[in-house]
Formats: structure tokens, C-alpha cells, sequence
């Protein structure tokens, strides 16, 4: 669920916060983190930490006194997309249309899903979006709602949708930060 | 602009050490710019020397059997990663004179400097912590 991890069990303050700082200039834009650890302080630590240099604190998983942190390396271009793609639907209208299964395809990593999706949302992170596309053919002639966390990783996946002939794809804007419907979870 | 702290170390022991360290390398890693001045005792932390001149004081050398356990780095271990992660360390001048201490009694990347030396990166800093 991660791209890389890195263990920090056993380890105390401040070491768990300097060995995430080097492993994420280690990772690309985008990809996940995971920092396992023992420390408690860890919990309120990574994700002060995560906030404060802009990165995406994904959650925290705790299993039998080991904490795994989940951090998603935020991409500079994030912030300011160039070109917008036009047809887009609110988190709202796709509540309101989550009764008939609409197709729901979530382009976000691995690990941001599984803290929590739309039920019935397809996972398709966002880098593996060109090599699944084969698997999303058998839906081109339904409405696909391209959803991720703020509506940007998905406004870029409907372009490439829709170059490669999917007539009907829809922004789901702004997407999972806002988003006040059902949520399935890992359990 | 990055977030500036600048922190004053004035007293020795091991335990001056670890707060000041813990602070300093956990904001650099928080792509904190960190400046640390060291002044009377607190030197012995930047020593060449610090492993046996630094001592945890009289009474509370039950914490020793903590650190182990909690796997706690060396204070020349936390200094180098400092070092690494952009933390400026500053010697003052005016102990160094009173004590004799030389540079060279100093690890290596060390600055000796005047209180101007780190007022001049304080006056711009973000949070000042002394120890």
C-alpha cells in the first residue's frame, strides 16, 4: 500500500521525524510513505510534522503496539493546475445519484483509498491510470465519475480518459476532503 | 522563507544536551532554518570530548537505564545529525576566552562567534528557545 517504508521501531524523538524528513526526498511526487514505529509520540508527531512541510498525512493504522504512519509526497504542480478539464459534477449531485451505482473510478494511491472511499468506488491510482484503461473499456459507454482528494489528480485522469475515447467522464469535484457521504473503509 | 530557530544552550550535562538536540533536529527536519549558540557549559556539548564530559547530574542517574532502553542516540550521534541536516552551530567567543577553550577543542563545522553572530540570525527567527 506504500512505495516505500521506512522503520523507525524502537527508535524515540526526535529520530522518527528525521528519518521520515530523508526518506521522503527519497520518493517522488505522489508516491506514499510509510513510517512504522513504536514511539507513541509518533501519532501526534508525523502529522503535525506532515502539515507543516506540506505534505499529505494519509492516517495511521495501529497494530499490536506498532504504529504505521501513511504520508503521500505533495507534488508542487498540485497547487496550480493549467488546464482544467470542463465537465465537471459536485460532490453533492454525485450523492444524490450514489442510489442508481453510478461508475465511480478513485484515481488516488493505494493507500488513501483505503482509509476511506465512496462505497463501490473503482481503485485506480492515478499513476497506474494508463495501464488499467484496458479494464475501464467495458464502462466507456456509462457515466464515469473520476474522483481523488481535491480535484486535481482527477481533472488531469478525466483529460486522458476522455483523449482515449471515453465520451462520457465526469469530474468529481472537490472531491474526497469534502466529501460528507457514506465512506467504506479498510477494516 | 523558511521558518527560523534560534536557540540558546547555556548549561552543560547530558540532559541540556539531548533537550537542546531534540528541539534542533526535529525543526531542521521540519525544514526549519536552526541556529544554536553555545555558551558557558554548554559548550562541553560541542566538544571534541562531550562523550565523558558530558554527565547526567547527581541524583538522576536513573534516567541512564531509560535511554537505553528507549534506544536514544548518542549526543555526538544527534550533533552529526544536526550537522547534516543544516543546523548551525555557534561557539561563543567571550567563553571560549574565559575558559581557554580553542576552536580546535571543537568538532568539526563549528562557528565561533559573538552574541551579534546569533542575534543577527535571531532578530529574524520565528521561535527562540533557551535551554
Amino acid at each position: 500500500m506504500a512505495d516505500k517504508s521506512v522503520d523507525c521501531k524502537g527508535l524515540s524523538c526526535p529520530m522518527p521525524i528525521v528519518r521520515t524528513k530523508k526518506a521522503i526526498e527519497e520518493i517522488e511526487p505522489g508516491q506514499v510513505l510509510e513510517v512504522v514505529a513504536t514511539d507513541p509520540g509518533s501519532v501526534s508527531d508525523i502529522k503535525s510534522w506532515a502539515e507543516r512541510t506540506g505534505h499529505q498525512f494519509v492516517g495511521t493504522i495501529k497494530e499490536e503496539g506498532v504504529f504505521k504512519h501513511y504520508i503521500r509526497k505533495s507534488d508542487p504542480s498540485e497547487l496550480k493546475p493549467e488546464k482544467r478539464y470542463p465537465h465537471v459534477v459536485s460532490n453533492e449531485e454525485l450523492l444524490q445519484r450514489l442510489t442508481d451505482n453510478p461508475v465511480i473510478v478513485d484515481v488516488r494511491e493505494p493507500a488513501e483509498y483505503a482509509f476511506g472511499h465512496i462505497p463501490g468506488a473503482i481503485s485506480v491510482p492515478f499513476g497506474k491510470l494508463e495501464e488499467t484503461i484496458g479494464e475501464l473499456k467495458k464502462f466507456a459507454d456509462q457515466e464515469i465519475h473520476v474522483v481523488c482528494r481535491t480535484g486535481t489528480r482527477s481533472d488531469i485522469a478525466c483529460q486522458i480518459l476522455s483523449e482515449k475515447g471515453f465520451p462520457n467522464v465526469k469530474n468529481v469535484v472537490p472531491g474526497m476532503s469534502e466529501w460528507t457521504g457514506p465512506v467504506e473503509k479498510r477494516s | 522563507m523558511a521558518r527560523r530557530v534560534a536557540i540558546i544552550a547555556s548549561n552543560g550535562g547530558l540532559e541540556t544536551a539531548y533537550k537542546v538536540l531534540n528541539i534542533a533536529t526535529a525543526a531542521a527536519a521540519t525544514e526549519a532554518e536552526v541556529a544554536i549558540f553555545f555558551t558557558f557549559e554548554a559548550l562541553a556539548i560541542i566538544h571534541k570530548d562531550a562523550a565523558n564530559m558530558l554527565t547526567m547530574g547527581a541524583g538522576k542517574e536513573h534516567y541512564m537505564e531509560g535511554f537505553k532502553r528507549a534506544n536514544v542516540p548518542s549526543i555526538p550521534e544527534l550533533v552529526e545529525i544536526a550537522k547534516e541536516s543544516g543546523v548551525k552551530l555557534i561557539a561563543c567567543q567571550m567563553t571560549m576566552d574565559v575558559t581557554g577553550m580553542k576552536k580546535e577543542d571543537f568538532i568539526d563545522g563549528v562557528e565561533v562567534g559573538g552574541a551579534v553572530t546569533f542575534l543577527d540570525f535571531a532578530y529574524d527567527a520565528d521561535v527562540t528557545v533557551t535551554f
